[in-house]
Protein backbone atom coordinates (compact mmCIF):
# COMPACT_ATOMS: atom_id res chain seq x y z
CA UNK A 1 0.00 0.00 0.00
CA UNK A 2 0.88 3.66 -0.60
CA UNK A 3 1.07 6.70 1.35
CA UNK A 4 -1.68 8.97 -0.25
CA UNK A 5 0.57 12.01 0.22
CA UNK A 6 4.02 11.19 -0.89
CA UNK A 7 3.51 7.98 -2.71
CA UNK A 8 5.83 6.20 -0.71
CA UNK A 9 5.78 2.68 1.40
CA UNK A 10 2.68 3.41 4.08
CA UNK A 11 2.62 1.86 7.51
CA UNK A 12 -0.55 1.72 8.40
CA UNK A 13 -4.16 1.65 6.43
CA UNK A 14 -6.59 3.87 7.80
CA UNK A 15 -10.22 2.43 6.03
CA UNK A 16 -12.10 4.98 7.59
CA UNK A 17 -10.51 7.10 5.96
CA UNK A 18 -9.95 5.46 2.76
CA UNK A 19 -5.99 6.43 3.49
CA UNK A 20 -2.62 4.89 4.13
CA UNK A 21 0.30 6.85 4.66
CA UNK A 22 3.85 6.53 5.51
CA UNK A 23 5.67 6.97 8.61
CA UNK A 24 6.78 11.06 8.63
CA UNK A 25 2.94 11.78 7.00
CA UNK A 26 1.10 10.05 9.82
CA UNK A 27 3.10 11.08 12.01
CA UNK A 28 2.42 14.56 10.41
CA UNK A 29 -1.56 14.42 9.98
CA UNK A 30 -1.73 13.31 13.69
CA UNK A 31 -0.45 15.72 15.01
CA UNK A 32 -2.08 18.44 12.93
CA UNK A 33 -5.26 16.71 13.29
CA UNK A 34 -5.10 17.09 16.71
CA UNK A 35 -4.27 20.51 16.62
CA UNK A 36 -7.21 21.53 14.35
CA UNK A 37 -9.09 19.24 16.97
CA UNK A 38 -8.10 21.60 19.85
CA UNK A 39 -8.99 25.11 17.95
CA UNK A 40 -12.47 23.54 16.57
CA UNK A 41 -13.65 22.39 20.08
CA UNK A 42 -11.92 25.64 21.84
CA UNK A 43 -10.47 23.36 24.39
CA UNK A 44 -7.51 25.34 25.63
CA UNK A 45 -4.63 28.31 23.94
CA UNK A 46 -0.92 28.23 24.16
CA UNK A 47 -1.30 30.64 26.66
CA UNK A 48 -3.16 28.14 29.13
CA UNK A 49 -1.20 25.80 31.41
CA UNK A 50 -2.61 22.30 30.72
CA UNK A 51 -2.09 19.21 32.77
CA UNK A 52 -2.15 15.81 31.55
CA UNK A 53 -3.28 12.93 33.06
CA UNK A 54 -0.47 9.68 32.40
CA UNK A 55 -0.83 6.55 33.16
CA UNK A 56 2.16 5.15 31.13
CA UNK A 57 -0.03 3.68 28.57
CA UNK A 58 0.08 4.81 25.03
CA UNK A 59 -2.72 6.95 24.87
CA UNK A 60 -1.42 9.48 27.26
CA UNK A 61 2.06 9.66 26.92
CA UNK A 62 1.09 9.82 23.11
CA UNK A 63 -1.02 13.14 23.53
CA UNK A 64 1.87 14.64 26.22
CA UNK A 65 3.95 13.84 23.06
CA UNK A 66 1.70 15.29 20.42
CA UNK A 67 1.29 18.77 22.92
CA UNK A 68 4.77 19.31 23.72
CA UNK A 69 5.40 18.88 19.90
CA UNK A 70 2.36 21.46 19.32
CA UNK A 71 4.32 23.76 21.89
CA UNK A 72 1.60 23.72 24.52
CA UNK A 73 2.17 24.18 28.03
CA UNK A 74 1.81 20.84 29.05
CA UNK A 75 2.62 19.21 32.57
CA UNK A 76 2.00 15.50 33.36
CA UNK A 77 -0.08 13.54 36.16
CA UNK A 78 0.50 10.15 37.27
CA UNK A 79 -1.48 8.56 40.32
CA UNK A 80 0.78 5.54 41.49
CA UNK A 81 -2.18 3.41 42.37
CA UNK A 82 -0.20 0.37 43.85
CA UNK A 83 -1.73 -1.82 41.39
CA UNK A 84 0.70 -4.60 41.52
CA UNK A 85 -1.09 -8.12 40.93
CA UNK A 86 2.13 -10.07 41.03
CA UNK A 87 3.51 -8.37 37.65
CA UNK A 88 4.26 -5.15 39.57
CA UNK A 89 1.80 -2.91 37.14
CA UNK A 90 2.11 0.11 38.94
CA UNK A 91 5.94 0.04 39.82
CA UNK A 92 6.34 -0.41 35.68
CA UNK A 93 3.97 2.16 34.72
CA UNK A 94 5.73 4.82 36.96
CA UNK A 95 8.89 4.14 35.18
CA UNK A 96 7.70 4.22 31.93
CA UNK A 97 5.97 7.64 32.67
CA UNK A 98 9.33 9.31 34.76
CA UNK A 99 11.51 7.90 32.08
CA UNK A 100 9.20 9.65 29.06
CA UNK A 101 9.55 12.59 31.30
CA UNK A 102 13.17 12.47 31.78
CA UNK A 103 14.08 12.26 28.18
CA UNK A 104 12.48 15.10 27.37
CA UNK A 105 12.87 17.32 30.40
CA UNK A 106 9.30 17.72 31.27
CA UNK A 107 7.62 18.17 34.75
CA UNK A 108 5.87 15.49 35.85
CA UNK A 109 3.44 15.38 39.23
CA UNK A 110 3.44 12.56 41.22
CA UNK A 111 0.88 11.78 43.56
CA UNK A 112 1.14 8.49 45.61
CA UNK A 113 -1.53 6.69 47.34
CA UNK A 114 0.48 5.26 49.81
CA UNK A 115 2.16 8.16 50.94
CA UNK A 116 -0.52 10.41 51.14
CA UNK A 117 -3.56 8.38 52.02
CA UNK A 118 -1.88 5.20 53.91
CA UNK A 119 -3.65 3.01 51.44
CA UNK A 120 -4.06 1.64 47.56
CA UNK A 121 -6.75 0.76 45.10
CA UNK A 122 -6.62 -3.03 46.07
CA UNK A 123 -7.40 -2.40 49.93
CA UNK A 124 -10.04 0.88 48.87
CA UNK A 125 -12.09 -1.93 47.17
CA UNK A 126 -11.77 -4.55 49.40
CA UNK A 127 -12.37 -2.44 52.28
CA UNK A 128 -15.14 -0.51 50.90
CA UNK A 129 -18.36 -0.92 49.04
CA UNK A 130 -17.20 0.04 45.85
CA UNK A 131 -15.95 -2.57 43.52
CA UNK A 132 -16.19 -6.39 45.54
CA UNK A 133 -13.56 -7.98 43.21
CA UNK A 134 -13.18 -5.89 40.72
CA UNK A 135 -11.59 -2.14 42.22
CA UNK A 136 -12.17 -0.17 39.08
CA UNK A 137 -15.01 2.28 41.02
CA UNK A 138 -12.63 2.85 43.44
CA UNK A 139 -10.15 3.82 41.22
CA UNK A 140 -11.89 5.95 39.15
CA UNK A 141 -13.15 7.62 41.83
CA UNK A 142 -9.23 7.98 43.14
CA UNK A 143 -8.30 9.61 39.76
CA UNK A 144 -11.31 12.00 39.51
CA UNK A 145 -10.32 13.51 43.06
CA UNK A 146 -6.49 13.14 42.41
CA UNK A 147 -6.48 14.83 38.82
CA UNK A 148 -8.88 17.83 40.32
CA UNK A 149 -6.77 18.19 43.49
CA UNK A 150 -3.67 18.80 41.62
CA UNK A 151 -5.32 21.03 38.76
CA UNK A 152 -6.75 23.36 41.54
CA UNK A 153 -3.47 23.36 44.03
CA UNK A 154 -1.50 23.99 40.88
CA UNK A 155 -3.52 26.24 39.31
CA UNK A 156 -4.14 24.41 35.64
CA UNK A 157 -6.26 25.41 33.35
CA UNK A 158 -7.11 22.37 31.71
CA UNK A 159 -7.05 18.89 32.58
CA UNK A 160 -6.63 16.76 29.16
CA UNK A 161 -6.98 12.83 29.14
CA UNK A 162 -6.23 10.54 26.45
CA UNK A 163 -9.30 9.18 25.90
CA UNK A 164 -9.45 7.97 22.41
CA UNK A 165 -12.52 7.40 20.02
CA UNK A 166 -12.61 3.37 21.12
CA UNK A 167 -13.14 5.03 24.54
CA UNK A 168 -15.32 7.41 23.81
CA UNK A 169 -17.17 4.64 21.79
CA UNK A 170 -17.43 2.07 24.10
CA UNK A 171 -18.82 4.39 26.93
CA UNK A 172 -21.44 5.73 24.48
CA UNK A 173 -22.39 1.86 23.53
CA UNK A 174 -22.71 1.23 27.25
CA UNK A 175 -25.19 4.54 27.95
CA UNK A 176 -27.20 3.75 24.96
CA UNK A 177 -27.69 0.16 25.86
CA UNK A 178 -28.74 1.45 29.20
CA UNK A 179 -30.38 4.51 28.24
CA UNK A 180 -28.66 6.20 30.96
CA UNK A 181 -29.27 9.61 29.84
CA UNK A 182 -27.47 11.73 32.81
CA UNK A 183 -24.08 9.96 31.30
CA UNK A 184 -25.19 10.80 27.46
CA UNK A 185 -26.31 14.29 28.12
CA UNK A 186 -22.83 14.59 29.73
CA UNK A 187 -20.28 12.70 27.36
CA UNK A 188 -18.13 15.63 25.53
CA UNK A 189 -15.09 16.46 24.58
CA UNK A 190 -15.03 19.88 26.25
CA UNK A 191 -16.84 19.84 29.96
CA UNK A 192 -16.51 23.38 31.06
CA UNK A 193 -14.55 24.73 33.89
CA UNK A 194 -17.25 25.21 36.85
CA UNK A 195 -17.04 26.58 40.14
CA UNK A 196 -13.26 25.95 40.86
CA UNK A 197 -13.59 22.67 38.78
CA UNK A 198 -10.80 22.49 35.89
CA UNK A 199 -12.00 22.38 32.25
CA UNK A 200 -11.79 19.04 31.24
CA UNK A 201 -10.65 18.05 27.54
CA UNK A 202 -9.67 14.84 25.04
CA UNK A 203 -7.99 16.44 22.23
CA UNK A 204 -7.52 12.31 20.94
CA UNK A 205 -11.72 11.90 20.83
CA UNK A 206 -11.23 11.50 17.11
CA UNK A 207 -8.91 9.13 16.73
CA UNK A 208 -9.10 5.21 16.58
CA UNK A 209 -6.88 3.18 19.58
CA UNK A 210 -4.97 1.58 16.69
CA UNK A 211 -4.00 4.83 15.43
CA UNK A 212 -2.42 5.86 18.77
CA UNK A 213 -0.84 2.73 19.31
CA UNK A 214 0.92 3.37 15.61
CA UNK A 215 1.48 6.89 17.00
CA UNK A 216 3.68 5.95 19.72
CA UNK A 217 5.07 2.98 18.43
CA UNK A 218 6.21 5.39 15.07
CA UNK A 219 7.46 7.79 18.22
CA UNK A 220 9.55 5.66 19.88
CA UNK A 221 7.24 6.03 22.62
CA UNK A 222 8.16 2.93 25.65
CA UNK A 223 4.78 2.49 26.88
CA UNK A 224 2.76 -0.43 29.13
CA UNK A 225 1.61 -2.77 26.74
CA UNK A 226 0.17 -4.74 29.73
CA UNK A 227 -3.52 -3.71 30.31
CA UNK A 228 -4.37 -2.76 33.88
CA UNK A 229 -5.27 -6.78 35.29
CA UNK A 230 -8.24 -5.49 36.85
CA UNK A 231 -9.19 -4.47 32.99
CA UNK A 232 -8.92 -7.65 31.68
CA UNK A 233 -12.31 -9.33 30.72
CA UNK A 234 -14.08 -5.90 31.84
CA UNK A 235 -17.48 -5.18 29.98
CA UNK A 236 -15.35 -2.11 28.40
CA UNK A 237 -12.83 -3.97 26.43
CA UNK A 238 -15.86 -6.40 25.49
CA UNK A 239 -17.99 -3.53 23.89
CA UNK A 240 -14.79 -2.34 22.10
CA UNK A 241 -14.15 -5.66 20.66
CA UNK A 242 -18.10 -5.38 19.94
CA UNK A 243 -17.29 -2.09 17.91
CA UNK A 244 -14.26 -3.52 16.47
CA UNK A 245 -16.21 -6.55 14.66
CA UNK A 246 -18.94 -3.74 13.42
CA UNK A 247 -15.82 -1.91 11.81
CA UNK A 248 -14.24 -4.84 9.98
CA UNK A 249 -17.61 -5.46 8.21
CA UNK A 250 -18.47 -1.68 8.24
CA UNK A 251 -15.17 0.44 7.97
CA UNK A 252 -16.38 4.22 9.56
CA UNK A 253 -18.60 2.84 11.93
CA UNK A 254 -17.38 3.40 15.11
CA UNK A 255 -16.66 7.19 13.92
CA UNK A 256 -19.97 7.55 12.47
CA UNK A 257 -21.58 6.03 15.85
CA UNK A 258 -19.13 8.51 18.06
CA UNK A 259 -19.58 11.73 15.73
CA UNK A 260 -23.32 11.47 14.97
CA UNK A 261 -24.03 11.39 18.56
CA UNK A 262 -22.23 14.40 18.75
CA UNK A 263 -23.53 15.72 16.08
CA UNK A 264 -27.15 15.08 17.43
CA UNK A 265 -26.63 16.48 20.63
CA UNK A 266 -25.35 19.19 19.17
CA UNK A 267 -28.46 19.60 17.36
CA UNK A 268 -30.69 19.23 20.62
CA UNK A 269 -31.82 15.70 19.55
CA UNK A 270 -31.22 14.37 23.19
CA UNK A 271 -32.55 17.66 25.48
CA UNK A 272 -32.39 21.44 24.96
CA UNK A 273 -29.15 22.80 24.31
CA UNK A 274 -29.38 25.12 26.61
CA UNK A 275 -30.42 22.46 29.40
CA UNK A 276 -28.45 22.41 32.61
CA UNK A 277 -27.12 18.69 32.95
CA UNK A 278 -24.81 19.13 36.05
CA UNK A 279 -26.61 18.64 39.27
CA UNK A 280 -26.05 21.21 41.98
CA UNK A 281 -22.61 20.91 43.55
CA UNK A 282 -21.56 22.19 47.20
CA UNK A 283 -18.11 22.40 48.52
CA UNK A 284 -17.15 18.65 50.61
CA UNK A 285 -16.34 20.15 54.33
CA UNK A 286 -13.29 18.15 54.65
CA UNK A 287 -11.22 18.20 51.08
CA UNK A 288 -12.93 21.51 49.36
CA UNK A 289 -13.82 19.63 46.51
CA UNK A 290 -16.99 20.08 44.39
CA UNK A 291 -19.61 17.19 44.80
CA UNK A 292 -22.87 16.73 44.41
CA UNK A 293 -23.44 15.37 48.33
CA UNK A 294 -24.73 17.83 50.75
CA UNK A 295 -21.89 16.04 53.03
CA UNK A 296 -18.80 14.51 52.72
CA UNK A 297 -17.68 13.59 48.93
CA UNK A 298 -17.89 10.29 47.68
CA UNK A 299 -13.57 10.35 47.92
CA UNK A 300 -13.32 11.56 51.60
CA UNK A 301 -16.23 9.20 52.82
CA UNK A 302 -14.14 5.86 51.38
CA UNK A 303 -11.20 7.09 52.76
CA UNK A 304 -12.61 7.55 56.28
CA UNK A 305 -14.38 4.01 56.04
CA UNK A 306 -10.72 2.67 55.53
CA UNK A 307 -9.30 4.46 57.72
CA UNK A 308 -11.55 3.25 60.49
CA UNK A 309 -10.93 -0.44 59.70
CA UNK B 1 12.45 -25.14 2.47
CA UNK B 2 10.34 -23.59 4.95
CA UNK B 3 6.95 -22.18 3.73
CA UNK B 4 5.83 -20.83 6.58
CA UNK B 5 6.07 -17.87 8.76
CA UNK B 6 5.54 -16.62 12.28
CA UNK B 7 3.12 -14.41 14.03
CA UNK B 8 3.22 -14.13 17.59
CA UNK B 9 0.28 -12.03 19.64
CA UNK B 10 0.75 -11.59 23.39
CA UNK B 11 3.54 -14.25 23.45
CA UNK B 12 1.14 -16.85 21.66
CA UNK B 13 2.96 -18.00 18.59
CA UNK B 14 1.13 -18.88 15.31
CA UNK B 15 2.01 -20.82 12.29
CA UNK B 16 0.87 -19.16 9.32
CA UNK B 17 1.19 -20.48 5.41
CA UNK B 18 3.87 -17.71 4.01
CA UNK B 19 2.59 -16.13 0.21
CA UNK B 20 -0.58 -15.35 1.70
CA UNK B 21 -1.08 -11.70 2.51
CA UNK B 22 -1.43 -10.66 6.60
CA UNK B 23 -4.61 -10.00 6.06
CA UNK B 24 -5.83 -13.23 5.16
CA UNK B 25 -3.32 -14.56 7.86
CA UNK B 26 -5.90 -12.84 10.18
CA UNK B 27 -8.58 -13.86 9.17
CA UNK B 28 -7.44 -17.07 9.17
CA UNK B 29 -6.87 -17.24 12.70
CA UNK B 30 -9.60 -14.60 13.52
CA UNK B 31 -7.92 -11.79 14.95
CA UNK B 32 -9.37 -8.79 14.10
CA UNK B 33 -7.46 -6.42 11.98
CA UNK B 34 -8.60 -3.06 13.49
CA UNK B 35 -7.66 -4.75 17.07
CA UNK B 36 -3.74 -4.95 16.29
CA UNK B 37 -0.58 -3.10 14.92
CA UNK B 38 1.79 -5.72 12.48
CA UNK B 39 5.40 -5.05 13.26
CA UNK B 40 8.18 -6.77 11.37
CA UNK B 41 11.87 -5.95 11.93
CA UNK B 42 10.37 -3.12 14.31
CA UNK B 43 8.79 -1.73 10.78
CA UNK B 44 5.20 -1.47 10.88
CA UNK B 45 3.41 -2.75 8.09
CA UNK B 46 -0.14 -3.06 5.95
CA UNK B 47 -2.20 -5.84 6.10
CA UNK B 48 -1.72 -6.16 2.45
CA UNK B 49 1.44 -7.01 2.86
CA UNK B 50 2.61 -10.84 1.48
CA UNK B 51 4.19 -13.00 4.12
CA UNK B 52 7.91 -14.00 3.66
CA UNK B 53 8.79 -17.74 4.74
CA UNK B 54 10.97 -17.75 7.81
CA UNK B 55 9.94 -14.64 8.77
CA UNK B 56 8.24 -13.47 12.21
CA UNK B 57 5.65 -10.88 12.52
CA UNK B 58 5.02 -9.56 15.88
CA UNK B 59 1.52 -8.38 16.45
CA UNK B 60 0.54 -5.63 18.93
CA UNK B 61 -2.71 -5.63 20.67
CA UNK B 62 -4.03 -2.55 20.89
CA UNK B 63 -7.41 -2.65 23.18
CA UNK B 64 -6.71 -1.32 26.47
CA UNK B 65 -8.77 -0.65 29.71
CA UNK B 66 -8.84 0.49 33.17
Amino acid sequence: MKCKKCGGKAVINMRQHNMGLCKDDFIQWLQEQTQRHIEKQKMFTLAEKVLVAVSGGKDSLALWDILVTLGYQADGLYIALGIDEGIGYSAESQRLTEAFANARDLKLHIVNLAGEYGTDVPTLAKQTKRGRDKPCSACGLVKRHEMNRIARDFGYDVLATGHNLDDEAATLFSNTLQWNGDYLLRQAPVLEERNGLARKVKPLFRFYEREMAAYALLRGIEYIYDECPFAEGSTSTYYKELLNQLENQSPGAKQHFYTKFLAAKKKGLFAESTVEIIPELHLCPKCGQLTSARAECSFCKMMERVQKK
Amino acid sequence: MKSTATLILRGKKYDVKAGSTLLSALNKLEILPESVICVRNGDLITEDTLIEAGETIKLVSVISGG
